[in-house]
């Protein structure tokens, strides 16, 4: 048996979405049980199923490091530094 | 775990691969599995009502609403099986042999339309109620995302509930007869099912799996049933209920919780032949599971 995760997407709106997961036989009987599990009264329009063994992982240690780029960041309080001294030196 | 405390405190969610201490796993998932044994213990009575539900709209309901139990204990028992504590066989295996916890309202028999009625109303709500004050703050993420999707359809539950007793209350002297006695012997366990007034240092309110205690709980829950049902003309099995002017509120009498105790010990009246009927289904349907693993095993090999 395998375990799948579900995402759901409605028409038109949102992106897909992680709904849950489920444990079935093969792709065929996990689309179903996602169809009867997961989307009973129209909560999407279409099902994406990922078997979990497939699903490549970047942890929060790998991710880390990107935390501490502050380079790539800009808050504007320079900017407005400046144009505050600007306007106080012309008024 | 003080670490932990002052993250949940904060709003912190845990995920199912987070890292948390031993005693928060272990309480999430016994929560959890105790939910999924319900779901799944309602769904089996449930099914029982399906040919003897009266008229065909409210029949295909209760079909849809067995379906959804069903479906609710499913997506229930993933969650609690990516906790690692237990696989979710094992759980199974437990429940059947009586070694698992479910709620005390699937303890009693359903034996009338007017029991299945009062269930839907009355119990459901219950249940609606406590699962609602879990959504609202819970920690753990994966139960909460499972539970907005359960939420939402234990609310056409409990709607169809809800027009089965006005139908009910409108209806035959009879009928009435018959939901009085429904209310008379389903109460006491709806109420109970809300469970003893929360400690003060329970752990499911620390950790943000609970948002609410139970005694709250249970009194909205008697403030919007006790007029409903007096506004129908039924009365209350209470001798002690009674209106307090200065509060403003119904006031219960006192509740014995030896019964709710029992149905704990799986020594409520229909404990034994509940567990008995879901172990004789559990063993039927081996046939489907059997075929597939086959299915499985193949697809692997191939």
């Amino acid at each position: 048996m395998r375990i799948y995760e579900v995402f759901l997407k409605r028409k038109g709106k949102q992106e897909f979405r992680h709904a849950g997961s489920l444990e079935a036989a093969d792709d065929e009987l996990a689309l179903v049980l996602a169809r009867e599990s997961y989307v009973r009264r129209a909560e999407g329009d279409s099902i994406w199923l990922v078997d979990r063994d497939h699903l490549v992982v970047g942890d929060e240690e790998f991710v880390a490091p990107n935390a501490d780029k502050p380079h790539r960041h800009n808050d504007g309080g320079r900017v407005a530094e400046r144009r505050q001294r600007i306007h106080e030196e012309n008024s | 775990m003080d670490d932990f405390e002052a993250f949940l405190d904060d709003g912190g969610i845990v995920e199912a691969d987070d890292d948390m201490p031993d005693a928060y796993r272990e309480a999430v998932f016994r929560f959890i599995e105790l939910h999924a044994n319900s779901e799944l213990m309602g769904g089996l009575t449930e099914r029982e009502w399906i040919p003897r539900t009266p008229g065909l709209r409210h029949k295909m309901a209760v079909l849809a609403k067995t379906q959804d139990e069903i479906g609710h204990g499913h997506l229930l028992y993933m969650v609690a099986a990516d906790l690692g504590c237990k696989t979710r066989p094992d759980m199974l295996e437990d429940l059947f042999a009586g070694n698992s916890r479910f709620h005390n309202v699937f303890h009693y028999r359903a034996k009338t339309w007017g029991d299945q009625v009062a269930i839907a109303f009355l119990v459901d709500a219950a249940a609606l109620a406590t699962q609602q004050a879990v959504f609202k703050n819970c920690s753990y993420g994966p139960y909460k995302r499972i539970l907005r999707r359960i939420i939402a359809e234990e609310g056409f539950h409990m709607r169809f509930g809800e027009e089965r007793m006005l139908r009910i209350a409108e209806g035959t002297d009879i009928q009435r007869a018959m939901f009085q006695q429904s209310i008379d012997d389903w109460w006491w366990p709806a109420l109970q099912l809300f469970g003893p007034d929360s400690k003060p240092d329970d752990k499911l309110l620390r950790w943000h799996i609970k948002s609410e205690r139970n005694e709250v709980l249970r009194d909205r829950w008697v403030q919007k049933f006790v007029p409903l049902l007096h506004g129908y003309g039924f009365t209350i099995p209470d001798p002690g209920l009674a209106f307090d002017q200065e509060a403003d509120r119904w006031m219960v009498g006192s509740i014995d919780w030896e019964p709710l105790k029992r149905t704990l010990r799986q020594g409520g009246p229909d404990s034994a032949r509940r567990i008995s009927e879901a172990a004789a289904n559990w063993a039927d349907t081996r046939w489907v599971r059997d075929a597939l693993e086959r299915v499985s095993r193949r697809r692997e090999a191939a």
